[in-house]
């Protein structure tokens, strides 16, 4: 249900770099991959996500529900939206095209036709890349950051103090939010509740979770109270704040820093400077369907 | 730095009312606190301790709004015109639930955090974190994740956060409630050996008779808003009531003598050693995961009609687990659990539900419903049952908990007590066999724990009933049957008399004698069983 987070120190390239020239580089990727549709670049940023995530050394079964998620995520946007809808396409896919299957195809007998372009195809492929490289960098951040690190990281990127611990709070309450919704749902199962019972429309199914929600909750509401007492008796808030956790800069940090402005200084100038900014096809696509 | 003459904290004729009420929480009250000093406020639910409690660490009024009057001196200047964090430099608060007062994702970081928000250089704040840790003796538990620390562990570890910011004046928020009763000494003591080091302490508790092992310098009793007692223990264990706050045994069996106590008749089915048990445990053991640690350890048990069974055990020794295991909820690793005969790894909980009704320890965990009525029919309409059961099921029980005249209202506008009978309305409804509770009284006061076993246990309907505490008195009043659960294995079983016969076997599982233990085993001869103080009164010479 609740992704329970899992970082532990890997003795990785990524473990010795500093948070902050980490969460620097992810925003640079995020940043290029969403301003181009070239596919010379949105290679290019592909092949740094993927060198950025090797580096960590997660392993598939630290990460894969992460990655499940994702999948689910990257299932709808491409196959439904873009490949049979074509909607997702809209505004960046010019209308018209060539077809894959001009004459149509046969399926259980039958004939059918099926508007799916070859550019549309690219389409499904280039934004293929584009999530990729931004899930790549940012699924591997709460595996490989250390839970106390959040805080001062936020802070010293710029962000007030306030928002800062509230970063690093929540993940401090993700196991006992995890612990409550266990609680309740044994709670309920004791009293005949079964979740996979849950049939019918969507509405019925919401229903049917509200034995599970209300409680979960309301008990957040209630012990929230708590906690922002328990901050205010240690004076958080009222001045500036200091920060247990050290965080130090080395040569190598400001190099990384150095690669990210690079990669995405090198990406908007070719975008905006010299039209790469457009959806194109490369031609050796169109050689595959003819 | 304070001056020796002035007294730490002084409270003058203060009153506070809640903008959301009309009557006043608190009135007229006045306290003084020395340096050095144990004070004990006792009081029940309800009688305005949290409400002044906040006027002295000044949640009241900086968090909670309301018309105040009277003066609050700390150190001889008035708190009128100090802001939360001066207030906090002087006054250390540990709230009831150290779970919800964590911040920390680890210790040191958590004992940190108030000197984080003073903007402490960081070289300064780590030797006095770890001063504030050696003096709770638990500089071991620096570098631990808050996590995965037991629930003794994680209030000393808030009380070190706590302690970090050198207070002079500390306010403890029944700090026994979640403790077993080896716990519960260790912090009593460390508050002992705090004021000797020269805190001031307020310590609010309900469990009056376990805080007199610290000797405090002075008890308040509070009644109604108002203090009505203050005092030395001797006076106090004379004049308050003892259905309101848990007094000595002996107290309590001088002062009952001539008052008749209030009949209890169990609901329970008598015993038949010879019938077939409703739940058999025959050699579980159970780990959560292939790769974990092994958590029970070979428990052989059976539940049969007519039996009332306390389950005791230390904090983390396998009582939750253990029930769990009954219900299928968990299935044991190896061994077998029969419920009616049946093996819980064939059947579901939802089919378990039939035979055994399991309330939590906390009603917010499962109340949802829009009424009353719905939440008690929630339960049956899972089973299957037909629309008229399920009424008459829904009447039988609001009926059991005499709250007829809340069907209509939503269970979560109720107050704790009443949300906790309903919590057990909506497991009664299932008609189950056996009832089993997590912590009945956990989160209420003595007199409403009391009154709430009293009603339980004389409601009919149930074949047998099981429940988990920590509380060694309300197992040795209220069943029949004890079974003591130590590191995963079930190391006692037995009446009350067998179980709790040797003090320093009682201790090497983390249970303490208590004064009516002791009461009973010297009137043993004569009682035949162990009996409440009230009625030990009526029967001594």
């Amino acid at each position: 249900m609740l992704v329970a987070w899992n970082y532990r120190y890997r003795n990785s390239l990524i473990d010795r770099i500093d948070p902050r020239a980490r969460f620097i580089f992810s925003f640079a990727v995020l940043l290029a991959a969403t301003s181009t549709w070239n596919p010379l670049l949105l290679a290019i940023i592909f092949l740094f996500s993927i060198l950025w995530y090797a580096s960590a050394k997660l392993s598939w079964q630290d990460t894969k529900r992460g990655w499940l998620m994702i999948s689910i995520l990257l299932f709808t946007m491409i196959v439904v939206n873009t490949i049979i809808t074509g909607g997702g396409a809209g505004g960046v896919v010019p209308e018209g095209g060539q077809l894959v299957w001009p004459e149509g195809f046969n399926l259980f007998g039958r004939h059918m036709t099926f508007g799916l372009t070859v550019e549309r195809l690219w389409f499904a492929v280039a934004q293929l890349m584009r999530i990729l490289s931004i899930s790549l960098v940012f699924i591997m951040i709460p595996y490989t950051m250390d839970s106390r690190a959040y805080g001062v990281t936020f802070r010293k990127l710029g962000l007030p103090d306030r928002l800062a611990y509230t970063m690093e709070l929540s993940f401090r309450f993700i196991p006992t939010l995890a612990r409550n919704f266990q609680v309740t749902l044994d709670a309920q199962r004791a009293r005949g509740f079964e979740l996979d019972s849950a049939k019918g429309g969507v509405l019925n199914k919401i229903r049917r979770i509200a034995p599970l929600i209300i409680p979960v909750t309301m008990n957040a509401i209630v012990s929230s109270e708590d906690i922002a007492n328990a901050m205010d008796l240690r004076g958080f808030g009222q001045q500036k704040r200091t920060w247990l956790y050290e965080l130090k800069f080395h040569w190598w940090d400001y190099a990384v820093i150095g690669l990210a402005v690079l990669l995405l200084g090198t990406v908007l100038y070719l975008a905006y400077g010299h039209g790469m900014r457009l959806f194109e096809v490369p031609p050796w696509w169109y050689g595959l369907f003819n | 730095m304070p001056e020796p003459q002035v007294p730490p904290l002084v409270i003058q004729d203060l009153g506070f009312r809640y903008n959301s009420r009309r009557t006043p929480a608190i009135e007229d009250i006045n306290l003084q606190l020395e340096p050095g000093q144990v004070v004990l406020l006792a009081g029940s639910s309800g009688c305005g301790k949290t409400t002044l409690m906040r006027c002295v660490n000044g949640l009241i009024p900086h968090t909670y709004r309301g018309f105040m009057q009277g003066e609050i001196e700390l150190y001889g200047k008035s708190v009128k015109g100090m802001g939360l964090s001066d207030i906090s430099k002087h006054v250390g608060t540990l709230l009831q639930d150290p779970e919800r007062q964590i911040l920390g994702t680890y210790v040191i970081n958590e004992v940190c955090f108030g000197l984080e928000s003073q903007g402490m250089p960081r070289e300064e704040m780590i030797p006095k974190a770890e001063k504030a840790l050696e003096r709770l003796h638990i500089l071991h538990l620096r570098d631990k994740e808050t996590h995965y620390t037991s629930g003794g562990e994680k209030q000393k570890v808030a009380l070190a956060g706590v302690l970090a910011m050198e207070p002079g004046i500390l306010l403890l928020d029944e700090p026994l409630a979640s403790l077993d009763p080896a716990s519960a000494r260790e912090a009593l003591l460390a508050f002992r050996e705090l004021a000797n080091e020269g805190l001031s302490i307020l310590l609010v508790e309900h469990r009056v008779e376990d805080v007199l092992q610290i000797n405090p310098e002075k008890v308040i009793y509070m009644d109604n808003g108002r203090i009505t007692y203050e005092g030395d223990v001797e006076g106090l264990l004379e004049t308050a009531d003892y259905t309101r706050i848990k007094l000595p045994a002996q107290t309590v069996m001088r002062r009952a003598k001539g008052i008749p106590p209030k009949e209890r008749r169990l609901a329970v089915p008598a015993l038949d050693p010879t019938s077939e048990p409703l739940v058999s445990f025959q050699d579980v053991s159970f780990r959560y995961k292939a790769d974990n640690p092994e958590v029970l350890h070979g428990i052989n048990l059976d539940v049969r009609a007519g039996e009332v069974i306390a389950i005791l055990g230390h904090n983390g020794s396998g009582k939750t687990t253990t029930v769990k295991q009954a219900l299928g909820m968990l299935k044991p690793t190896s061994g077998h659990v029969l419920l009616e005969g049946v093996e819980t790894k064939k059947t579901t909980v939802a089919n378990a539900a039939r035979t055994i009704g399991y309330v939590f320890q906390s009603p917010s965990q499962m109340l949802f419903a829009p009424t009353v009525r719905e939440e008690l029919a929630f339960g049956p309409e899972n089973l299957g049952l037909s629309k008229e059961k399920v009424t008459e099921n829904v009447d039988w029980a609001i009926e059991a908990v005499h709250l007829e005249q809340e069907l209509p209202t939503p269970p979560l506008a109720l107050s704790f007590g009443q949300q906790k009978r309903v919590s057990i309305a909506s497991v009664l409804s299932m008609r189950s066999r056996i009832l089993m509770m997590d912590e009945p009284t956990a989160g209420q006061d003595y007199w409403n724990y009391q009154s709430f076993m009293d009603t339980i246990l004389q409601t009919p309907g149930f074949d047998a009933i099981l429940f988990i505490t920590h509380d060694l008195d309300l197992a040795l009043t209220y069943a029949n049957r004890v079974v003591v659960l130590y590191g995963g294995q079930v190391v006692a079983d037995g009446s009350p008399h067998e179980v709790f016969a040797d003090d320093e076997q009682l201790m090497q599982w983390r249970l303490l004698p208590t004064s009516l233990l002791k009461l009973n085993r010297q009137m043993y001869a004569q009682t035949g069983q162990f009996l409440r103080a009230e009625t030990l009164s009526q029967l001594a010479g």
